[in-house]
């Protein structure tokens, strides 16, 4: 069987449409862990509490200690069982938030550790305090530091998606699949599938020097 | 006699086994400057830390015109945290490390307090913290970051900062010790500024030449206690207390070390 790349062009059209979907989930969804993973941070480092900080630590040794597809299976397949009943693309997007959200939390941590805890008590001596304080002084600070590691979970993220194609997610991957189950060419519909994703993550992870130098010229 | 302005009244604050304060008490009078000195970890940073409850004192009491900041027994109700941020806001702190925000411009760096705890608007507080950072000699520095300022400089933003929320009261933490010896200058001439000015102030500081100069009063604290305090002339001339005679013997032998 020779590689006849009409196929490839063919099938781009609707492997783009699939991309669009690829790009909104993996959007959506870490955005969502980003968030969720910042309320994380803030709670963690202001109410120490024990009972919340086991809680945390052991969300997270679980998501880092089982394979993601685990997890996305576990949400789609389980959660019914007990009545919620989440179509593929909400079970997706929260499997892929709540795994995301747990590397995003240690991102965070790593980024919040570099901010002096003099710059809390500048901030708190002239009476900013409580979420001010966080969205003011420490989290701008905890971000700027993070944008390489975050930059990287994205393309993780993004790369992540394509196990959705697995619980009838129509995303680029699934979109693929359906055409070269018709055509009967995995190869040249694959290729294209291949190009796709990386320049999807060449993209994003150039972003990364993009947007530190931007931050740092700011700075420097 | 001047009312009093600043009442501090038998603080303790103990950090494990060691007393970083030891039943403090102190009269403050509106204006004045005090100076407190003493060798490192005699509690005089622990002090003005838990004026303004950075260190919440473990007992004992502050009180600014009359008024209790915090609370007694060293804990806040939601009540109590919230007045607290008000008392804050009226005492500027200023840190041996400076604390500015590096990810905010000079110019932003006095605003943001002004706005967020003042609830100014930025028309009033733009023109506000340009007139001050002229004060202390950084108006042709406002568009810069603050990684781009030397140590002199940042410490002079950090004072603008507090000073933009017209503070009653400055506590300052070591503010030169930090910084290059030839920029030591240029941050004591702002607070000469300030001094001349009629703002009440506690200095944390080595720089006794300052402190005899412009202080009303020096404090002497070791383990976590005043020793002596009194009148500049007075305290360094002639010391009572063996502590403040050695203290005294020390610093004159490092600044002698230092001459040569």
């Amino acid at each position: 069987m020779k590689f006849d790349i009409s196929y490839t062009f063919d099938a781009i059209p609707r492997l783009l449409e699939g991309a669009f979907i690829t790009i909104q989930v993996a959007i959506l969804g870490f955005t969502l862990s980003v968030l969720l993973a910042t309320i994380i941070t803030i709670a963690r480092t202001s109410l120490r509490s024990k009972i919340l900080n086991f809680i945390i630590a052991f969300y997270i040794s679980f998501i880092r200690g089982t394979p993601i597809l685990v997890q996305i299976f576990l949400i789609y397949y389980v959660l019914p069982v007990f009545g919620l009943n989440l179509g593929p693309f909400t079970a997706g997007i929260l499997a892929i938030t709540l795994n995301s959200a747990a590397f995003v939390t240690e991102i965070l941590r790593g980024g919040l550790a570099s901010v002096p805890v003099g710059q809390f008590e500048a901030a708190k001596s002239l009476g900013i305090s409580g979420f001010a304080l966080w969205r003011k002084i420490i989290l701008p600070q905890t971000f700027i530091t993070s944008i390489p590691p975050l930059v990287n979970e994205f393309t993780m993220v993004l790369k992540a998606t394509a196990l959705l194609s697995l619980i009838t997610v129509v995303e680029l991957m699934r979109v693929s699949q359906q055409i070269y189950s018709a055509n009967y060419h995995p190869v040249e519909v694959l290729s294209g599938t291949f190009i796709i994703y990386f320049l999807m993550c060449f993209v994003v992870s150039r972003s990364s020097a993009f947007l530190e130098k931007r931050l740092k010229v700011k700075r420097a | 006699m001047k009312s009093i302005f600043l009442e501090i009244k038998e603080l303790n604050k103990k950090f494990g086994p060691i007393n970083a304060l030891k039943n403090v008490s102190l009269n403050i009078s509106q204006g004045e400057v005090i100076c407190i000195i003493g060798p490192s970890g005699c509690g005089k940073s622990t002090l003005l830390r838990a004026i303004n409850w950075l260190t919440p004192p473990d007992s004992g009491m502050v009180k600014l015109e009359g008024k209790i900041i915090g609370s007694e027994n060293g804990k806040l109700s939601i009540e109590q945290s919230k007045l607290l941020n008000d008392f804050r806001a009226r005492m500027g702190m200023v840190f041996q490390q400076f604390n500015v925000w590096p990810h905010l411009n000079v110019l932003e760096n006095v605003i943001k307090a002004q706005i967020v705890v003042a609830k100014r608007s930025r028309e009033v507080a733009e023109p506000k913290a340009i007139k001050i950072l002229s004060d202390v000699g950084l108006k042709d520095k406002i568009d810069e970051w603050p990684d781009n300022l030397s140590g002199g400089q940042k410490q002079r933003l950090a004072i603008a900062r507090s000073l933009a929320m017209d503070p009653v009261l400055m506590l300052l933490d070591e503010p030169t010790s930090a910084l290059d010896p030839e920029l030591v200058g240029e941050v004591l001439s702002v607070l000469r500024n300030l001094v001349n000015e009629g703002m009440t102030m506690l200095i944390v500081t080595h720089e006794l030449g300052f402190a005899s100069k412009f202080g009303d009063r020096i404090v002497f604290m070791d383990g976590g206690e005043i020793i002596e305090e009194g009148a500049p002339n007075i305290i360094l001339k002639s010391p009572k207390t063996d502590r403040l005679k050695l203290f005294l013997e020390k610093l004159d032998i490092t600044s002698l070390k230092e001459k040569h």
